[in-house]
């Protein structure tokens, strides 16, 4: 027995490998969208490894450009855009829902609240088997980020949703061009409204549009709120095409408003205000 | 001790390459695999079961990076890395060209045995196969082959 395990040491375990892994696989399917420990474990492992990395050469890259550049002023600057960042979300997000609030008071607890709820944050990392699925990002639990949190570009355009895992210090964010995301949407003009999904080539698709539906080319999407995660207005993309084939629906093929070059820092809305802004649809 | 210091470095560098290429540019992100050319460079240097362990863990931190089915890159991960191990052993897979072959073959191998496991599990995302992607074994094994080459230079040299 001993010298038959000797003598087949490298089958057997190439063979445990491969049954962990199918192991592995077959748990998970059927978790579908549910946490996996095991992968969250890993991903907690070495995404601070990661953020570490960025953040160690961004320093560097700091340190070197301060050093040639006035730093105060550069300091001031960073400052600036970070307020004109926020300002610019808060601007949208107002223009919006300012027209819903009916009370004074509301008005003014919904500013406060807004305010508090943009969490400006860093790419780190993009996916490794498609760009176009997900993203990691340089904020996590610790910083109040939760499941389903909304992300919006710098423009305020909508870019995807945080998933898991979440670790302290970093976060997953499912982009909205990932074949597995799903928005509900209305188009501007014709407030025809569909479920927006990837195709995992870097566009959209619009689906269940009845032929019937008028949507034009170059019209507007915006989100509708129905899906209870992502709040109502806000810009997703445009539609480039339109064909129909012998299914019940048309075909529609989306531009996301966002773009790619420009995921460097995006803006997570989290706390309260992105349950006012569902609420006040 | 020597050899989990010398793995365990190999699986930072290439950590390290593929935060840092993410960072640079996407595209170079899904065109070079640095995981896979560790994996790869391991199993020549110590064997078959070597390459499966590193395959494995390898494998793993790709798919927690990633979303989708976690553990499909880990087994294709361990079963190229086996392979890979176990061709070196018979064949001289050396020479510049030869070389080059055969990191071109193994990551083809590798992105095959992925995709066909995608359609197993959902033939959704067979339909998320990037253009870029299947330039991936042409780009990796190119680079591949000239940093093994240099990486032998340097031994030879006794660094």
């Amino acid at each position: 027995m001993r010298l038959f395990l000797k003598e087949k040491k490298k089958a057997i375990i190439l063979f445990a490998l491969i049954f962990f892994h199918l192991l592995l696989i077959s748990l998970q399917v059927p978790l579908g969208d549910k946490e996996n420990y095991f992968e969250k474990a890993i991903f907690s492992i070495f995404s601070p490894v990661q953020h570490g990395l960025v953040y160690f050469f961004k320093k560097v890259g700091d340190i070197w450009n301060s050093y040639f550049y006035l730093w105060e002023v550069q300091k001031m600057n960073i400052k600036l855009k970070e307020e004109m960042f926020i300002l610019r979300q808060e601007n949208n997000q107002l223009r919006r829902v300012l027209q819903r609030l009916k009370a004074e008071t509301n008005v003014q607890e919904f500013i406060t609240n807004l305010h508090n709820s943009f969490l400006i944050t860093r790419v780190i990392g993009i996916d490794a088997r498609n760009i176009y699925k997900s993203i990691i990002v340089d904020k996590g639990s610790l910083d109040g980020l939760k499941k389903n949190m909304v992300v919006l570009d710098k423009k305020g355009n909508l870019i995807g949703r945080t998933v898991d895992p979440i670790s302290l210090k970093e976060a997953r964010v499912q982009l909205i061009t990932d074949i597995d995301s799903g928005v509900s949407v209305v188009s501007q003009e014709s407030r025809a409204g569909g479920v927006l999904t990837g195709d995992g080539k870097g566009d959209c698709i619009l689906k269940y549009i009845y032929p019937t539906q008028k949507v034009n080319k170059g019209e507007g999407l915006i989100t509708s709120g129905l899906d209870h995660i992502f709040p109502p207005g806000i810009k997703v993309g445009k539609v480039v095409s339109i064909t129909t084939d012998p299914s019940l629906f048309k075909k529609i093929k989306v531009k996301t408003s966002f773009e790619f070059s420009d995921l460097d820092t995006v803006v997570v809305i989290s706390g309260e205000s992105r349950e006012i802004l569902l609420e006040n649809e | 001790m020597r050899n989990f210091v010398e793995i365990s470095l190999g699986i930072i560098i290439a950590f390290f390459l593929y935060t840092i290429i993410g960072k640079v540019s996407f595209s170079l992100s899904q065109l070079l695999n640095f995981f896979t050319l560790a994996v790869i460079y391991f199993a020549i240097a110590k064997g078959e079961i070597y390459g499966a362990l590193i395959g494995t863990v390898c494998g793993l931190i790709q798919d927690s990076f990633s979303l989708g089915v976690f553990g499909v890159s880990g087994l294709a991960k361990t079963l190229i890395g086996f392979l890979a191990g176990f061709i070196a052993q018979k064949i001289n897979i050396l020479p510049l060209i030869r070389n080059f072959m055969f990191i071109f073959v193994m990551i083809s191998g590798e992105i095959s045995f992925s995709i066909f496991l995608y359609y197993f599990i959902s033939a959704e995302y067979v339909r998320e196969i990037t253009p870029l992607i299947l330039f991936q074994p042409l780009a990796t094994a190119f680079l591949g082959g000239v940093v093994f080459f240099l990486l032998r230079k340097f031994k030879v040299l006794g660094f």
